[in-house]
């Protein structure tokens, strides 16, 4: 085995790598990744650390090795986890210092920072259901990503089912390419399945704007016909009209925790590994509205106004 | 040509000459008509008596050489006794009777009443009063010493009597008319003065005491004979005094209605100046103590010492606007010194009458470079100063001054100038009477409306109250700015029908009342419905009140209120009218529209209920909301005055004061007869970076996610010293929105003046600050939330109720 760098982290190279291959449909960086990449840097300049940036998205690929075998780095930032991930296994098994944004089974021998997926979709739905929604669709993000083992495709779907049951209501859950045309389609099928369905939510922030129009096409305006809830990064929630109501993907915080728990692994090779949880709250915007009953429909409740008296706690 | 009288009741003609025979022997022996009339004798009584009987004291000493020898006549002059013992001089023609002989046979003797010195021509001439005589025929006057100019004689007629014009065409006129008519006249006139000059110019002859008046008595003069008028006879007599005094009381009489015709102080001091310029003097000028001006109670009594007065009103003879002779500016203050005139007139409460020749005039005019200027200039000599006294008060103080070319102020003029000042100062007196009622009801409207709106960020405001004119008094509208929580505002207008105190006392309760209900946070139907109980409850108890109470006509109140509450967060104003006129909106694209609401029924109405109108509005709308005072004119209807108000919105808008008054010159009548209030609001919107909001799931275990959630955003904008305390304010409010209130369950985050924390669920239940006992274990939330924050407070809404907790910000 190699020299533990942990011993001589004062005389190590003072850089940090971080393993991020792109996530964009022709192979760059998105909005979101470049916010993580530049909180990344930010904060390890503040430990007085350098970020080397590699989009190694496998062990094999060729910025890996060099990156970590050539021990270029004092210490890699893992991003863009996979369930099955081998980057985390190699470098689990080599004990080389390693901090994961998202997380699998591998990840927990090291330090990770994460957001709580399942709870997020899980709060979406609750607070759809807090407005009287009882139809509530999800649309997840797209096969490929669901099936490559993606976490966060996985952990929402798993929330947003779980919630459902847990409020007696029937998922409809939708997977849905990461672009406008798909988020469109999407949104056909949702209503073409079930018409009735007031609510979704939605993880696919590139589908985003598409949904909104499948949505107008088919008459629903938000947030009077119909309520929209997201996982999503502020610009894109933002950008769209109404503005989505959604938790937010605290990339900054994330970043720091990561950079934060980095160190603490540098200065403290031997204390056990941190995991932290982040579950952002839904942030109120425009797309979320009181369910109005669709004209002809039987009131589900007494009590409009306090339509979830009786179904919590 | 003069007839006399002898004083003796008999009455004869010079050219009837009495005429006695005498003999030779002195006895009478014939005796004339003539004779009898001018001594009583009849002949029998007197023929064949001596006529040394009829000489008194048995003879005469002119008589003597009188003798009856001789044949020469004789001219003598005798005393004879008159039949009833008095004394007759008479002028003695004795000629002889001469027979063919040449020898005297009998004597005639010529009896004239003897003349005595020519007293008539001599009182003529050296009558004290202007006389004169007018030859019909030659044209030809004959005056006296006095009527032909003093002169010489001026000592006989006191030398100071001047004669009047005798040029004068007038008086020519009526001395042919006497001689044409040989009737009486009567002539007045006035004349200058000769000091005057002939260069004296139609001002002066305008000016005070500068003028003889006189009366001129025209008398035909008759031949006795014929009893044709053969001249006219004049005398003239000076009335100067009297014409004084006519025209002194002339002047107290227009006194009487030209001061005092408004209810303005200034006005009336004016009308005071303006009245004695020219009659009474050169210069006026008049000062008050400035108390006055303001309306308030000068203190009883004369005034002591130095005193300060402003300048009020003064007036000259200089031609145009413009006083020269003023050495203090209108609406300047200046000390008077003890000594000088008007501070001593103040002091002893009477009229002070002084000039050159008194040194503290001198004294005072040195001490006042202008005014010693002023003095020099226009030659000022005599100066009355009268103090301005009403009811016991001394109001101020009225200078009245003379200059070069005018006689001096006599006391006559004193008691003149007293007399006006008094009259003038009860004009001041109610003036200032009526100004304090007016300042006080207005005070106290002022003192209902807002004086400096509260700060707050949802608008920008201006406004303007405007007061009716002064027949109307003051008026009922008012308008409000109220902040509520969450950064909204409430905007109020509102107008209690009707003027006078009871008007404005009404509007301060309402304006009080929605100021209250405002803090609870009452929405805008809501309100105005508790609004519309409580006048129904102030009309119930004005019926009880004093029958004689002034203003009350009935019991019932008619009000008008306009409330709306704008959330620059979601940018919706919610508006509910009581009968108001609408408010007009002026969006960010220059279309200025008529914002259409619900009118609703007038306050005090009972009953009905009020409707809410939502209207979203673009940031930088500009909502404009008056009384109807501004666009209800008497010619014009609401309609009109509103599509007005729109034309002049739609016009560039500058700053929302000039905006303001480019509203106030376009649409407010000459004289507005309604008080006017307009306020104008333009909206702000919270944007994205200030506001955050969250759904909350109702799980205790959100809490914690809430706390970093919200530390998360005030990292994000730079807060992080207010976090332990938000931390603190949401855990709570948060805790309790799950324990006890209802989904959904909102957090809301707003970064403005101040940091606002709200927290929101659909229970309608709000919550009680409870005082915790020590081992309780609830109840210490809200406490704490109080202690740790600016203030707190909750607010109903139609699906739930809100928390809210407003903390200060550093440095904002």
């Amino acid at each position: 085995m190699a020299a533990r760098p942990g011993t001589d982290a004062g005389r190590g190279t003072h850089t940090l790598g971080l393993l991020y291959p792109p996530a964009g449909r022709l192979g760059e960086y998105t909005t979101m990744q470049l916010a993580f990449v530049g909180g990344v840097a930010e904060s390890a300049a503040e430990q007085g650390y350098d970020l080397l940036l590699a989009p190694a998205g496998s062990h094999e690929d060729p910025s890996f090795p060099r990156m970590v075998d050539d021990r270029r780095v004092d210490g890699v930032i893992v991003m863009e986890i996979r369930r099955e991930d081998d980057r985390v296994a190699h470098l689990a098994d080599a004990g080389f210092p390693f901090v994961a944004i998202g997380r699998n089974h591998r990840a927990d021998v090291a330090g990770w920072v994460d957001l709580d997926f399942a709870g997020l979709a899980g709060g979406c739905v609750q607070h759809l259901a807090d407005l009287g929604h009882r139809r509530i669709a999800f649309v997840n993000r797209s096969e490929q990503l669901f099936d490559s083992g993606y976490g966060f495709a996985r952990l929402g779907d798993e929330g947003y089912t779980e919630t459902m049951k847990k409020l007696l209501l029937t998922p409809h859950a939708y997977l849905c390419g990461d672009d406008l045309a798909s988020g469109e389609a999407v949104v056909e099928r949702i209503l073409s399945e079930d018409p009735d369905t007031t609510s979704l939510v939605t993880m696919n922030e590139a589908a985003l704007e598409g949904v909104y129009r499948g949505l107008t096409r088919n008459g629903r305006t938000v947030p009077r016909d119909f309520s929209v809830v997201g996982v999503a990064a502020s610009p894109w929630a933002e950008q769209v009209n109404p503005p989505l109501t959604a938790a937010e993907i605290p990339a900054k915080e994330m970043s720091r925790v990561a950079v934060d728990l980095m160190m603490r692994r540098l200065r403290a090779p031997d204390s056990p590994p941190r995991h932290v949880l982040l579950k952002p709250l839904i942030t109120l915007r425009g797309s979320t509205g009181r369910c109005r009953q669709a004209p002809g429909s039987e009131p589900e409740s007494e009590l409009p106004d306090f339509p979830d008296i009786d179904l919590d706690f | 040509m003069a007839t006399f009288d002898q004083g003796n009741g008999h009455s004869g003609w010079s050219s009837e000459v009495a005429t006695v025979t005498l003999g030779l022997d002195g006895v009478v022996t014939g005796w004339s008509e003539g004779a009898r009339r001018l001594l009583g004798h009849g002949a029998p009584e007197v023929v064949g008596r001596p006529a040394t009987d009829l000489l008194l004291g048995g003879g005469a000493p002119d008589a003597t050489g009188f003798s009856l020898t001789g044949s020469r006549e004789w001219r003598g002059t005798a005393a004879l006794r008159h039949r009833d013992g008095h004394r007759v001089t008479t002028t003695l023609h004795a000629q002889p009777s001469l027979d063919v002989d040449g020898r005297p046979r009998s004597f005639v003797v010529a009896l004239s009443p003897d003349p005595g010195p020519p007293l008539v021509q001599w009182a003529f001439d050296q009558s004290s009063i202007a006389l004169s005589t007018h030859a019909t025929a030659s044209g030809a006057w004959q005056r006296n010493a006095v009527a032909q100019g003093g002169g010489g004689r001026a000592a006989l007629t006191g030398g100071e009597r001047r004669a009047p014009a005798y040029a004068d065409e007038g008086l020519l006129r009526s001395v042919r008319r006497v001689a044409e008519e040989g009737v009486p006249l009567r002539y007045e006139c006035l004349a200058p003065e000769p000091t005057c000059g002939p260069g004296a110019t139609p001002a002066v002859l305008l000016s005070s005491a500068r003028h003889r008046a006189w009366v001129i008595e025209l008398w035909p003069v008759r031949d006795p004979g014929t009893g044709e008028v053969v001249g006219v006879g004049t005398a003239a007599f000076d009335s100067s005094d009297q014409h004084a005094a006519r025209r002194r009381l002339a002047l107290l009489q227009e006194a009487g209605t030209l001061i005092g015709t408004t209810l303005n102080v200034a006005r009336t001091a004016q009308e005071l100046a303006d009245l004695a310029v020219p009659r009474l003097a050169d210069f006026v000028s008049v000062d008050l103590l400035d108390s006055v001006l303001r309306g308030e109670e000068p203190v009883p009594g004369p005034v002591d010492a130095a005193v300060v007065l402003r300048r009020v009103a003064h007036q000259s003879t200089a031609e145009g606007e413009d006083v020269p002779e003023a050495a203090i500016d209108l609406g300047d203050m200046d000390t008077y010194p003890p000594f000088s005139p008007p501070a001593r007139c103040l002091a002893d409460g009477k009229p002070v009458l002084s000039g050159v020749a008194d040194p503290d005039f001198t004294a005072w005019i040195a001490g006042h470079e202008r005014r010693n200027a002023r003095v020099a200039e226009f030659g000022f000599h005599s100066v009355m100063a009268t103090p301005l006294r009403a009811r016991g008060i001394t109001l101020g103080v009225a200078v009245f001054t003379r200059g070069e070319g005018s006689p001096p102020f006599e006391p006559d003029d004193l008691i003149l100038a007293e007399e006006l000042a008094g009259r003038a100062a009860v004009g001041v007196d109610n003036a200032r009477r009526y100004t304090r009622e007016r300042t006080n009801a207005l005070t106290l409207q002022r003192s209902l409306l807002p004086r400096d709106l509260p700060k707050q960020a949802a608008v920008e405001v201006a406004y303007r109250y405007l007061p009716a004119g002064t027949g109307a008094g003051v008026g009922g509208d008012w308008f409000d700015v109220v902040p509520l929580s969450g950064t909204r505002v409430a905007l109020v207008v509102g107008d209690v029908v009707g003027h006078g105190i009871h008007a404005s006392a009404t509007m301060g309760r309402l304006r009080t009342a929605v100021r209250t209900l405002a803090d609870v946070d009452l929405p805008p139907d809501e309100l105005l419905t508790h609004l519309d109980d409580l006048v129904v409850h102030l009309a119930t108890d004005r019926e009880d009140l004093h029958p004689d109470e002034p203003y009350l006509v009935s019991g019932e109140i008619g009000a008008t209120c306009l409330y709306a509450v704008y959330d620059p967060v979601s940018r919706v104003c919610t508006f509910a009218s009581a009968g108001h006129v609408p408010p007009v909106v002026l969006l960010p694209d220059g279309t200025a529209r008529v914002v259409e609401l619900t009118p609703g029924p007038l306050l005090g109405v009972g009953g009905l209920p009020f409707e809410c109108t939502e209207v979203e509005l673009p940031e930088g709308s500009l909502l404009a909301f008056c009384t109807d005072g501004l666009v209800e004119a008497r010619e014009r209807d609401v309609g009109l005055g509103l599509d007005r108000l729109c034309e002049v919105l739609s016009g560039p808008v500058t700053s929302l004061e000039a905006t303001c008054d480019t509203i106030l010159r376009a649409l407010l009548p000459a004289s507005p007869y309604d008080d006017v209030a307009l306020l104008l609001a333009r909206t702000r919107a919270l944007h994205a970076d200030q506001v955050a909001a969250w759904s909350l799931p109702s799980d205790p275990a959100v809490v914690a996610d809430a706390r970093a959630q919200v530390t998360r955003q005030l990292t994000a904008w730079g807060l992080e010293e207010v976090a332990f305390v938000t931390e603190l304010v949401v855990s709570e409010l948060v805790t309790n929105a799950i324990r006890y209130g209802a989904v959904p369950i909102g957090l809301r985050l707003i970064r403005d003046r101040t940091l606002i924390c709200e927290v929101s669920d659909a229970s309608n239940t709000a919550p009680h600050l409870r005082r915790a006992r020590t081992y309780d274990e609830g109840g210490r939330g809200l406490h704490m939330v109080a202690q740790l924050t600016q203030g707190w407070g909750t607010r109903q809404s139609p699906t739930g109720k809100t928390i809210w907790a407003e903390q200060s910000l550093p440095g904002g």
